[in-house]
């Protein structure tokens, strides 16, 4: 068998988990949108976790629920209920985060369409002794929870599934430690498509796959030094129309700090006795997201930081229109970066897919602004 | 229709010009706190300031600041500052209004006090997280965040207890800044003066149930200030029992805000700040009145229990109406209709906050099933007036109006 082969099959069951419109059937799902809701929780009480993540979708329902504006996340997945798409969901999941996440809860469950609507609320401010004890109860109340519907999550099974996720996380560190390396070859939209299929398909399925992709690619990689190397900064927008365009521009992303992409490799659990007290403690190590309150720097740091060990040239910026988390941190952090020397690009993003014409252009022209002179 | 545009003479409130003394006092010593020896904290509106009080700390509040350049018709220029700082125009305008302020030194007060601390809870909103920190970061200065989780469902002991444990920090967060011990007894006596204002607020808004209504959402808008930004003084509670005795005056003689009361509206959401003045005379011309609204009695804090100060404190900032789910304002919009016997109510989908305005489609639907009392929702933002389109919106108000009487006219 050659390699060539073997990786366009993983390619074919990748596209495959993407473009399908249906939900898988082999387990009950049970939906969520953010890293803040614990996997490994509903994975180990039997439910495939399935991730909300924004599809391109024309909004015709949800105007007459939501104010205009909202981001695109927030409208399109209550348009994909109302229409009736997530019917085959047992439920979903709800993290509070930020204000709309936080609405659309509320109305979401007012529609009555799934069974299960639980809301895990996760402590706004991590910076605080007191946001550890809550946060385990809560966490606990979760899992209680998840017991009266599907039957014990015994600590083996739930330390199975711990140990699942982390492989996972490992793997996605390797590949993301060979993009910044420039030695893996994937393209950029592929990557982007193979993230997504990981927050959908069966997770022992997809260990495999990244599995077999890291075998296959490692040893027929070959560097690209004229790629100029851009950090990408942001939503969980792992739609695969920006990585081409930022491929086609001439430039690959070695880093990003998207929430479907290298920030959730901070989530790492400890694999010690208590897994629940483990699954709490790692939000409080080096995760960051911009909506908890981790310290009044603590964006500023963990970003400057992170770019700096990327290597990366340039960031973009690549933010859902209408999010007060990230645009309430942008200025600050544009000047943080550009004080730096680091240039800086922000985009502004609704339905990912429209107005790719113009965004082209933007990235183009910073992306020859990056090349040495 | 022309006997509907007679003119309705609207009844002043006497104790406005103390109103207007109190709140130039106010506004005097947070301009220039050092005269009186005062150290400033910036505080959220739905913020806990009664311990501030209690160590001598003068409070200052962006939101009702921002709330105030509305009025003035200054926030679209102090947002185009902020904007030209990289400042995203979708955000919540106060918070735009007074970063704008605090970068160019402009507005109604002219330059802002600076903060010595800075508290912020999100018992309102998550934006004033991101609007803290970008002002700590500015003014380095100390920063407490009281977290108060959003209460979806039935509300958990945890949360509970960890609201609780954040007020001792928050406590102790004023010990280490001020550098002096917590005054127990003044703080006891802060709080009970707080309560006392808020028990008088509930109850001079409770007054609006007769009919005619004797105090007009309008006039409440302007009459919380103190409620807002007094409380836990003796002035908020001098100043409403002064206020509360002119209204029971008025109630014992059946005089209402206006003249003429034929339709019976409830307000939701925040004021649009730079148009109060027009939209209140364009319904009082057709005899309609705002006899309550869900903003105003957001300060109505229910739980009043004082032998454990501090607990009672973080339960009732833990549930105040902009924390809790829809479920819950829907309930509160049902029984402001029956209570104030309202023939309708009206909607104020506010750009700048989504915490109040989400939802707002379900909640019309869902109240008129209930009462079977219509509900309109108008579009724009408390204090930026750029997205706001006021010929439109007086159009809809007056279809919404005419659907009211023809209603009316039906059940005759
Ligand atoms: S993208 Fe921003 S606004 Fe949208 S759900 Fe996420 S945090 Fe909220
Ligand atoms: S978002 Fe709403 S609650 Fe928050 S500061 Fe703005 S107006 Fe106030």
């Amino acid at each position: 068998m050659d390699h060539e082969n073997d990786l366009a099959k993983i390619r074919e069951e990748i596209e495959a988990v993407i473009s399908s419109r249906s939900l898988p059937k082999e387990r009950r799902a049970i939906g969520f949108f953010c890293p803040y809701v614990p996997e490994e929780l509903l994975h180990a009480a039997g439910y495939l976790p399935f991730r909300l993540m924004g599809t391109p979708i024309e909004m015709s329902r949800v105007q007459a629920h939501l104010p205009s504006n909202c981001c695109h996340l927030v409208k399109s997945s209550l348009e994909s209920l109302l229409r009736g798409e997530l019917d085959s969901l047992e439920g979903v999941v709800f993290t509070h985060t930020c204000d709309s996440m936080q609405g659309l809860s509320d109305i979401w469950a007012h529609q009555g369409r799934l069974s299960i609507h639980f809301n895990l609320m996760i402590p706004s401010n991590l910076n605080s002794e007191h946001s550890r004890p809550y946060l385990k109860a809560e966490i606990k109340r979760f899992q209680n929870f998840l017991e009266s519907r599907s039957g014990r999550i015994t600590p083996e099974s739930l330390k199975a599934s711990i140990q699942l996720f982390n492989r996972i996380r490992e793997r996605m560190r390797n590949l993301y430690t060979l993009r910044q390396k420039k030695d893996l070859q994937l393209p950029e939209g592929f990557f982007a498509r193979l993230i997504r299929a990981g927050y959908l398909m069966d997770r022992s399925r997809y260990l495999d796959l990244l599995n077999q992709l890291l075998d296959g690619v490692t040893r027929r990689s070959e560097r690209d030094e004229n790629l100029i190397p851009v950090y990408l900064s942001g939503n969980m927008v792992h739609s695969d129309s920006y990585f081409s365009l930022i491929e086609e521009a001439g430039a690959t992303v070695v880093r990003d700090d998207l929430c479907s992409g290298a920030r959730t490799l901070r989530l790492m659990v400890p694999e010690n006795p208590d897994p629940l007290e483990a699954l709490t403690q790692r939000y409080f190590t080096s995760f960051f997201c911009p909506t908890k309150h981790t310290g009044h720097r603590a964006h500023i740091e963990t970003l400057l930081e992170d770019v700096e060990q990327s290597g990366a040239r340039g960031v973009i910026f690549l933010l859902y229109k209408y999010c007060e988390a990230h645009y309430f941190d942008y200025p600050d952090l544009k000047a943080a970066l550009e004080s730096k020397g680091i240039p800086t690009l922000l985009l502004d993003v609704e339905d990912p897919d429209h107005s790719l014409g113009q965004l082209k252009i933007r990235i183009q022209a910073f992306v020859e602004m990056l090349h040495p002179f | 229709m022309e006997n509907q545009r007679q003119p309705n003479p609207y009844r002043q409130i006497r104790s406005t010009r103390a109103y207007r003394r109190l709140m130039k006092a106010y506004y005097l010593m947070a301009k220039h706190p050092r005269w009186f020896g005062k150290k400033v904290a910036w505080i959220t509106s739905g913020g806990p300031v009664e311990p501030l009080y209690a160590m001598g700390v003068l409070p200052f509040y962006p939101e009702n600041y921002g709330a105030m350049c509305g009025a003035f018709r200054m926030s679209v220029s102090l947002c185009e500052a902020a904007e030209h700082r990289g400042y995203s125009r979708d955000l919540c305008s106060y918070a735009l209004t007074d970063i704008g302020s605090s970068f160019t030194g402009k507005g109604p007060l002219g330059p802002l006090p600076k903060p010595d601390l800075l508290i912020c809870s999100n018992n309102i909103c998550g934006t004033v997280i991101k609007w803290y920190e970008i002002q700590a970061r500015a003014f380095k200065a100390p920063l407490f965040f009281l977290d108060t989780p959003f209460i979806h469902g039935p509300i958990q002991e945890h949360t509970f207890r960890y609201v609780e444990k954040q007020m001792e920090a928050y406590v102790a967060f004023l010990e280490r800044e001020l550098g002096r011990p917590f005054p127990e007894k003044r703080f006891d006596r802060v709080c009970s003066r707080s309560f006392e204002a808020i028990t008088l607020w509930k109850e001079i808004l409770d007054l609006s149930r007769r009919r005619p209504a004797p105090f007009a959402a309008f006039d409440a808008f302007i009459h919380m200030a103190p409620i807002v930004t007094l409380r836990g003084t003796l002035w908020a509670a001098r100043y409403y029992r002064r206020l509360k005795r002119e209204l029971e005056d008025r109630v014992s003689h059946g005089m209402g805000a206006f003249d003429r009361e034929k339709i019976r509206l409830i307000w939701d959401n925040i004021p649009i700040w730079y148009d109060i003045r027009n939209l209140s005379r364009m319904l009082s011309s057709r005899g309609a009145v705002l006899v309550a609204d869900t903003y105003t009695s957001a300060w109505s804090l229910d739980r009043i229990e004082s032998d454990q100060p501090l607990k009672a404190l973080a339960r009732a900032y833990a549930t105040i109406h902009l924390n809790q789910g829809l479920e819950y304002k829907i309930r509160k919009m049902v029984n402001l209709i029956e209570e104030y016997a309202a023939d309708g109510f009206i909607m104020h989908s506010n750009r700048s906050c989504k915490p109040y305005s989400l939802g707002q489609y379900d909640l019309r639907r869902e109240v008129t099933r209930i009462t079977g009392k219509p509900g309109l929702i108008i579009e724009a933002d408390h204090t930026d007036s750029r997205s706001y389109a006021p010929a439109q919106v007086e159009k809809q108000i007056r279809t919404f109006l005419d659907i009211i009487e023809d209603k009316a006219q039906r059940n005759l």
